[in-house]
């Protein structure tokens, strides 16, 4: 049974675009066949994520008007098998689709055999917004541990609701272990606390999110490291794999760890 | 140099105060006035006009009254902690003689008022 998930967060920046793409990896590498969609109609930016900006022939806004076909549009990942990415129209605005026409196009995409179908969903709460929740089957939710990411995560739970989707899961991401230890930063019991929805996972911040995105490599690609399998531990939670761990970042503060941080020697930590 | 060493040496735990705490509670009262549309002005017109109504029952100790919208799992409650010092007279008076000796002066209780308001 196919299922479509919306990513999405209310405030801009706090990395759904990376989120959508480094998850529907994770499911494809896991076995299942996905298709990512980028629902960011005038400013795509899920095809530089994933690093298939170069292969767009047709795009969402193209399948909807009936320009091309459906598969015509669909980008096929040559790294990962069963990834595909559905591009957003660059030159077009947000009002060239309608809520009813997502839900068609996400229900086509379903009809080809994909396992799960995931909207990237733009910044905000209007036409955009709407236009992503319309075809899908649950949310998740982007959040940092700051003041204005939660209150507008907060404002998104409440509109995900109002568009009768389930209770939406969440996702912390850019966690810095160490300021949380210091206490200058959120900690996942404050930010659960206050949110009240179920936790998916905890994405730590990390450099290899920038230089990953420089390559359009996205970071699950990467077996070794730990920003990629917090994602690939997403993907398993999603996929309904009971019991698998949160990820611990234990923070070493002593003498000769904060030497060699400073000393540039632990490059692979998380901040 | 003493913040240097201090880096080396790691920063004491409970030292200094985080700015987290600082964070939540400003989110807290934030998401409470996003969700009720009631600005922190209205909120002490309403206090006002609540502490007069009730002292006109009870005499009360309008030093030490809270009001204060709080919230969890989504739903706002308006919670009240205002101290009675005693029953004004006037109720009293009406009240039969043996209970009016009773009830004259009563030990200050602290009145605590939920009202739930849905999300």
């Amino acid at each position: 049974m196919a299922e479509c998930i919306v990513v999405t967060s209310g405030k801009g920046g706090v990395g759904k675009t990376t989120t959508t793409a480094n998850l529907g990896m994770a499911l494809a590498l896991n076995g299942s066949k996905v298709a990512v969609v980028d629902a960011d109609i005038g400013l795509r930016n899920l095809d530089v994520i994933l690093g298939l900006e170069n292969r767009i022939v047709y795009d969402l806004v193209h399948v909807i008007e009936g320009e091309c076909r459906l598969k015509q549009a669909l980008i096929r990942d040559k790294r990962v098998e069963n990834l595909f990415l559905l591009p957003a129209a660059q030159t077009r605005d947000k009002n060239a689709v309608t809520p009813a026409q997502m839900r068609e196009l996400v229900n086509q995409i379903k009809a080809e055999g994909y396992d799960y179908v995931i909207v990237d969903c733009p910044a905000g709460i209007e036409q955009g917004f709407k236009n992503a929740v319309a075809g899908a089957d649950k949310a998740i939710i982007v959040t940092t541990p700051e003041v204005s990411a939660i209150r507008d995560a907060d404002r998104i739970i409440g509109m995900v609701e109002a568009a009768e989707l389930p209770e939406p899961q969440l996702i912390i991401n850019r966690y810095r272990p160490r300021m949380v230890a210091s206490g200058d930063m959120m900690n996942k019991e404050d930010i659960l606390e206050i949110l009240s929805i179920p936790l998916l996972g905890i994405v730590p911040d990390h450099e290899e999110i920038i230089i990953s995105a420089n390559r359009g490599a996205p970071v699950v690609l990467d077996e070794k490291s730990l920003v990629g399998e917090a994602y690939r531990r997403i993907g398993r939670r999603l996929k309904g794999e009971p019991d698998v761990p949160m990820l611990e970042f234990p923070v070493n503060t002593g003498f000769w760890s904060t030497l060699k941080k400073l000393m540039g020697l632990s490059a692979r930590e998380v901040a | 140099m003493i913040e240097f060493i201090s880096r080396i040496f790691g920063r004491t735990q409970g030292a200094a105060p985080g700015s987290k705490d600082t964070a939540k509670q400003r989110l807290k009262f934030l998401l409470i006035h996003d969700q009720v549309d009631l600005s922190p002005a209205q909120l002490e017109q309403m206090k006002a006009e609540l502490i007069k109504v009730i002292a006109k029952y009870v005499e009360i100790d309008e030093s030490d009254t809270a009001v204060r919208l709080e919230r969890s799992d989504g739903q706002i409650a308006l919670v009240s902690s205002i101290p009675v010092r005693r029953v004004v007279e006037r109720e009293v008076a009406s009240l039969p003689k043996e209970v009016a000796n009773n009830t004259k002066i009563v030990e200050p209780v602290v009145v605590v008022e939920e009202v739930a308001h849905s999300a």
